[in-house]
C-alpha cells in the first residue's frame, strides 16, 4: 500500500485560548520510528490524546491506513491498529500481569464477548499473552499481582498491554518517565528490538534528548501548536529555532 | 382560576423551600467532602425529634426547640464523621454509600427505641399557627414562614462562605484538597466542621418541619432525603446556588403535578432528574468537570 | 482451591439442599426458599457491583418488574408458571435494556443516581397505576398451577422449583465469572480507560452485565410473587436493592461465594433477632458498620485470605 500509514490534515485543538495544536499536517510512515519532542506545553500529550481518540478535535481530519477516523471511539480505533500507551502507569491493578495482556489479546483475537466458555480454555489466547510476555521480559511473573511489579516492569507491562492489541502504529507517551537510568536503558533495548521485528511502527513522545535522537529515525519538534521542525536526528540537532526554543530549558548534546 | 394558581404556586414555594432547608446541608457536604450522605435524613429527622423533645420539656416553647435540639444532633454528627466517615474517604464510592446508609438503619431504630414506633402530633408554633386570607382563601402563616425563611438561610450560606474566611478555607479545602493541605489549612479539621455544619442545617430543617409535617415518625427522614438527592443532582451536584433553584423547580413541580396531574406527580419529579443527569450531568450550575 | 474441589462443594450444596426439600418442615422449607431467592437476587447483582464496580439503585425496581410481569400474566392469561416466570424475566429483561441504556453512560455517583431515579419512576408507575398494578395493595391471589404434570402448588413442591432455578443460576454466574467477558467485567473495575484502549467497547460491556443482573433480578422477583402468591409495590423502591448489595457485602463482594453465604447469613440472621427484637434494622446497621470498617472482604473473603495466609490480591476471587 503506497498511502501512509497516519495522515494528518489541517488538525486544530485548543483549550479556550491555549492552542495545543494549530492546523497541523503531517503523515507518519510505517516502519520509520518517529519522535515528537518539544518544551513543555508544547501539545505534544494532547497531540496524541487526540489521535488516540481520548480527545475530540476541535477541526481537521485524521486518516488511518486511508481510513478517517477522525469520530471514531477509542476502542474502534485500537481495533484497527492505532494504540497508545500512558505516561503515568495504567494497568489493571489488582489483575494479574497474565490477565493484564489477556483483556486486549481477547479484544485482538475478537472472543471478548464470550460469555460462557471458561477462558481459561482459549488456548490460542493463552499462547499470545504468553508470546507478548516474552517479548516483553514478564513472562517469569505471569501469576504475579500486577501491582506488585516493580516501577520499571509495570512501564514495560503498560507497553506490553499497548502491543497485545497487536497494533501496526503505537504511541508512546513518555515510556521512560519515572525510570531509573538502568530501567531506561533497558526498555529502549526493547522498544528498537520491537520496532525492528516490524510489526509495529512506533511514535514515541519524549523529554529525554539523547533517548529521541539515539532511537529515532525521524523527530518531528512540536511548539506551542505548531511544528517548527521536521526530520532526521541530525538535520533537527543543527536546527537553529529548535536550540532556540529549547535554551534554557534542556541543552542539545 | 388564578385564586387556585397562587395557591398552588404558594404551595409550591413553600414545598421547595423546606426541601431546600434539608438539601442545603446535604449539598454543602457533598461539595466540600465528595460524600453523598444518606444518613443526612436521619439527621433531619433526628433534628425533628430533639426539637421535639427539648420544646416539649421546656414548657412547649417552639423557638428554644429550634435553637437547642439541632445542636444535640450536631453532636452526633461531630461523632459520625470523626470516628467514622473520616476513614472511608479513600475508598470506592459503594462503601461511603453505605457506610452512611448503615447510619440510616441504626438511627432509624434508635429513634423508635427512645420516641417509640408511634407517631407524634406536633404542637403549633404561637403566632405561626393560624392561616391567612389571601385572594379569599385560606393559606397557613406557617407555610408563609418557611417562605421566608428559605431565602435567609441562603443568603446566609453565601455570605459565610464568600465574606469569611472561614469560607475562603472551606472553598480552597474543597477545590484541591491537596493545595488546601499544602497551604496549611488542616483539612481534616474543615471536614469535620463542614460535616458538623451540614448536619446542623439537616437538624434546623427537622426542627422546622415539626410543625410543617405536622406529625413525627420514625423513618420521616427517607422520603425527604431522595427529594433531597432530587433537587441536590438537578442543581448540580455539590453547587448550592443550584440546589436552591433545584429546590424551587422540585417543589413547584411537584405542586403543580398534585393538582394537575396527581397520578404522576412523583414520575415527573424523578424523570426531570434523569433527564438533567443525562443531558448536564453536572447539572444546572455544576462545574464541567466531567 | 482447585475447579475440581469447588465443584464437588457446590454439587454437594445442591444435593443437601435437595435432601432438605424431603425432610424439613414447612418453616425450614420457607427460609430455604427465601435464602436461594436472595441468593438468585444477589448473585445477579453482584456481577455488576463487585465485579464492574457499579452501584445500582435501580435493581429493586427490576426485582419488582420480574413479579409484576409475573402476576400479570399468571392473573389474566394462563396459570402455567413456566410461562409465567418467562413473561416476568422477559418484562425484567426489557426495563434493565431500556433503564440501562441510559444509565451506563455514566460511572460512579451519577450512574447510582440515574439507577435512583429510573428505579423510582417504575416504583411511581407501579405505585400509582391502580387499574393495572393494585396500587399499594399489589396483585393478589398468583396460583402455583403444575410445572410439566406436576403440581407445586405445595411449598414442598415448589421449593424443587425454586431449587432448579438456583442450581441454574450458581451455575451459569460461575461460568459468567470465569469467562472471558466475566474478565473484561474485572478490567472495566480496575481501569476503565484502558479497556477502551484495549480494544472494548465499554459501554456495551457495561449493559450488558447491567442487563444479565437485572434478568436475575427477575427471575428472583417472579419466582418471589409465586412464593408470597402476591406483589408488594414496596419492593420496588430504591431501599430495596440495599438488600442484595448488603448480602454481597457481607459475604464479600470479590468472591463467587459471597453473595450465597450473605444470603443465609442475612436470612437466618433477621429471623434470629426478629425473635428477640423489633428492631433487627438497627443490628444491620452496626453490621454493615462494622463490615465497612474493618473487614471489607466480607467474610468469605476474609476466610480466603486465611487460608492462603498471605496478603490475597484484593481484586480476585476464587473465580476458576
Amino acid at each position: 500500500m503506497s498511502s501512509p500509514l497516519l495522515r494528518v490534515e489541517n488538525l486544530n485543538k485548543a483549550f479556550g485560548k491555549v492552542v495545543t495544536a494549530r492546523d497541523l499536517n503531517f503523515t507518519v510512515e510505517a516502519g520509520v520510528l518517529t519522535s515528537i519532542i518539544g518544551p513543555n506545553g508544547a501539545g505534544k500529550s494532547t497531540l496524541i490524546n487526540v489521535l488516540s481518540g481520548l480527545l475530540p478535535a476541535d477541526s481537521g481530519h485524521v486518516y488511518f491506513q486511508g481510513e478517517e477516523i477522525t469520530h471514531l471511539p477509542t476502542h474502534r480505533r485500537v481495533r484497527l491498529g492505532l494504540c497508545r500507551s500512558f505516561q503515568v502507569v495504567n494497568v489493571f491493578p489488582h489483575l494479574t500481569v497474565f490477565e493484564n495482556v489477556e483483556i486486549p489479546v481477547l479484544a485482538q483475537m475478537r472472543k471478548a464477548a464470550h460469555l460462557f466458555r471458561p477462558v481459561a480454555r482459549e488456548k490460542a489466547v493463552g499462547q499470545r499473552v504468553m508470546e507478548v510476555l516474552e517479548r516483553t521480559n514478564l513472562a517469569g511473573q505471569a501469576n504475579g499481582t500486577a501491582s506488585a511489579l516493580s516501577h520499571g516492569d509495570q512501564r514495560l507491562l503498560e507497553v506490553g498491554i499497548a502491543l497485545a492489541a497487536k497494533p501496526s502504529l503505537l504511541f508512546l507517551d513518555e515510556p521512560t518517565a519515572g525510570m531509573n537510568p538502568v530501567e531506561r536503558v533497558d526498555i529502549l533495548r526493547h522498544i528498537r528490538r520491537l520496532s525492528a521485528s516490524g510489526e509495529t511502527t512506533f511514535v514515541i513522545v519524549e523529554h529525554d534528548m539523547d533517548i529521541v535522537f539515539s532511537l529515532s529515525d525521524r523527530v518531528m519538534v512540536l511548539n506551542r501548536g505548531d511544528i517548527i521542525c521536521d526530520g532526521g536526528p541530525d538535520h533537527v540537532k543543527g536546527d537553529r529555532q529548535v536550540r532556540e526554543c529549547y535554551l534554557g530549558e534542556e541543552v542539545v548534546a | 382560576m388564578l385564586q387556585s394558581i397562587v395557591h398552588v404556586c404558594l404551595a409550591g414555594l413553600s414545598q421547595g423551600m423546606f426541601i431546600w432547608l434539608v438539601a442545603s446541608g446535604l449539598t454543602l457536604i457533598f461539595g466540600v467532602l465528595g460524600v453523598l450522605n444518606f444518613a443526612h435524613g436521619a439527621f433531619y429527622m433526628l433534628g425533628a425529634y430533639f426539637c421535639y423533645t427539648v420544646l416539649a420539656s421546656l414548657g412547649d416553647n417552639f423557638w428554644l426547640g429550634l435553637i437547642f435540639g439541632p445542636l444535640f444532633v450536631c453532636a452526633v454528627g461531630y461523632f459520625v464523621e470523626r470516628y467514622f466517615l473520616r476513614y472511608v474517604y479513600h475508598l470506592d464510592l459503594p462503601y461511603q454509600l453505605l457506610l452512611t446508609f448503615a447510619f440510616v438503619l441504626i438511627f432509624d431504630d434508635l429513634v423508635k427505641i427512645v420516641w417509640g414506633a408511634g407517631s407524634i402530633g406536633s404542637p403549633t408554633v404561637p403566632g405561626l399557627g393560624g392561616s391567612v386570607s389571601i385572594l379569599g382563601r385560606m393559606f397557613p402563616t406557617y407555610s408563609l414562614f418557611i417562605i421566608a425563611v428559605g431565602p435567609l438561610v441562603a443568603l446566609g450560606l453565601w455570605a459565610a462562605l464568600e465574606r469569611t474566611w472561614a469560607g475562603r478555607v472551606i472553598r480552597a479545602a474543597s477545590s484541591d484538597r491537596e493545595m488546601a493541605a499544602a497551604l496549611g489549612a488542616k483539612v481534616p479539621l474543615i471536614f469535620t466542621g463542614v460535616f458538623v455544619f451540614g448536619t446542623w442545617l439537616g437538624a434546623l430543617g427537622g426542627g422546622l418541619a415539626v410543625p410543617y409535617v405536622g406529625l413525627l415518625t420514625p423513618g420521616m427522614g427517607e422520603a425527604v432525603i431522595i427529594e433531597a438527592f432530587v433537587v441536590a443532582v438537578i442543581g448540580g451536584l455539590g453547587s448550592l446556588k443550584g440546589a436552591f433553584l433545584g429546590a424551587l423547580i422540585i417543589g413547584l413541580l411537584s405542586s403543580f403535578g398534585t393538582r394537575f396531574l396527581p397520578t404522576f406527580d412523583m414520575f415527573l419529579t424523578f424523570i426531570l432528574m434523569a433527564l438533567v443527569l443525562l443531558w448536564r450531568p453536572q447539572g444546572f450550575f455544576g462545574e464541567a468537570s466531567r | 482451591m482447585n475447579s475440581k474441589g469447588t465443584h464437588a462443594i457446590y454439587l454437594a450444596i445442591i444435593l443437601g439442599l435437595a435432601v432438605l426439600g424431603l425432610v424439613a418442615d414447612r418453616f425450614v422449607l420457607y427460609m430455604g426458599m427465601r435464602v436461594m431467592l436472595l441468593a438468585i437476587f444477589a448473585m445477579g447483582y453482584n456481577l455488576l457491583l463487585g465485579r464492574t464496580g457499579l452501584l445500582s439503585f435501580g435493581h429493586g425496581a427490576l426485582y419488582a418488574t420480574g413479579a409484576y410481569g409475573m402476576a400479570l400474566v399468571n392473573l389474566h392469561l394462563t396459570p402455567d408458571p413456566l410461562l409465567g416466570i418467562l413473561a416476568g424475566v422477559a418484562l425484567a429483561t426489557a426495563c434493565s435494556l431500556i433503564v440501562g441504556f441510559f444509565c451506563v453512560r455514566h460511572t460512579e455517583i451519577y450512574f447510582a443516581m440515574l439507577t435512583l431515579a429510573f428505579g423510582m419512576m417504575i416504583f411511581s408507575l407501579i405505585w400509582n397505576l391502580r387499574e393495572l398494578t393494585g396500587g399499594d395493595d399489589g396483585l393478589v391471589g398468583i396460583s402455583r398451577g403444575s410445572v410439566l404434570g406436576l403440581p407445586i402448588a405445595k411449598d414442598g413442591q415448589f421449593y424443587f422449583l425454586v431449587l432448579f432455578f438456583f442450581a441454574l443460576t450458581l451455575w451459569l454466574i460461575h461460568r459468567l465469572r470465569g469467562s472471558a467477558f466475566g474478565l473484561i467485567l474485572a478490567g472495566i473495575r480496575e481501569n476503565n480507560q484502558r479497556t477502551s484502549f484495549a480494544g472494548i467497547p465499554v459501554k456495551s460491556y457495561r449493559l450488558a452485565a447491567f442487563v444479565i443482573s437485572g434478568v436475575f433480578a427477575g427471575l428472583a422477583g417472579s419466582l418471589g410473587a409465586m412464593l408470597e402468591s402476591n406483589t408488594d409495590p414496596f419492593s420496588a423502591h430504591w431501599s430495596h436493592s440495599a438488600e442484595p448489595i448488603l448480602v454481597s457485602l457481607i459475604g464479600g463482594l470479590q468472591t463467587f461465594s459471597g453473595p450465597l453465604v450473605g444470603s443465609v447469613i442475612f436470612v437466618v440472621l433477621r429471623e434470629i433477632i426478629q425473635r428477640f427484637t423489633q428492631n433487627w434494622m438497627l443490628w444491620f446497621g452496626v453490621i454493615l458498620l462494622a463490615i465497612i470498617m474493618g473487614m471489607r472482604g466480607g467474610v468469605m473473603g476474609g476466610l480466603e485470605k486465611r487460608l492462603k495466609r498471605g496478603p490475597a490480591p484484593a481484586g480476585k476471587g476464587e473465580g476458576s
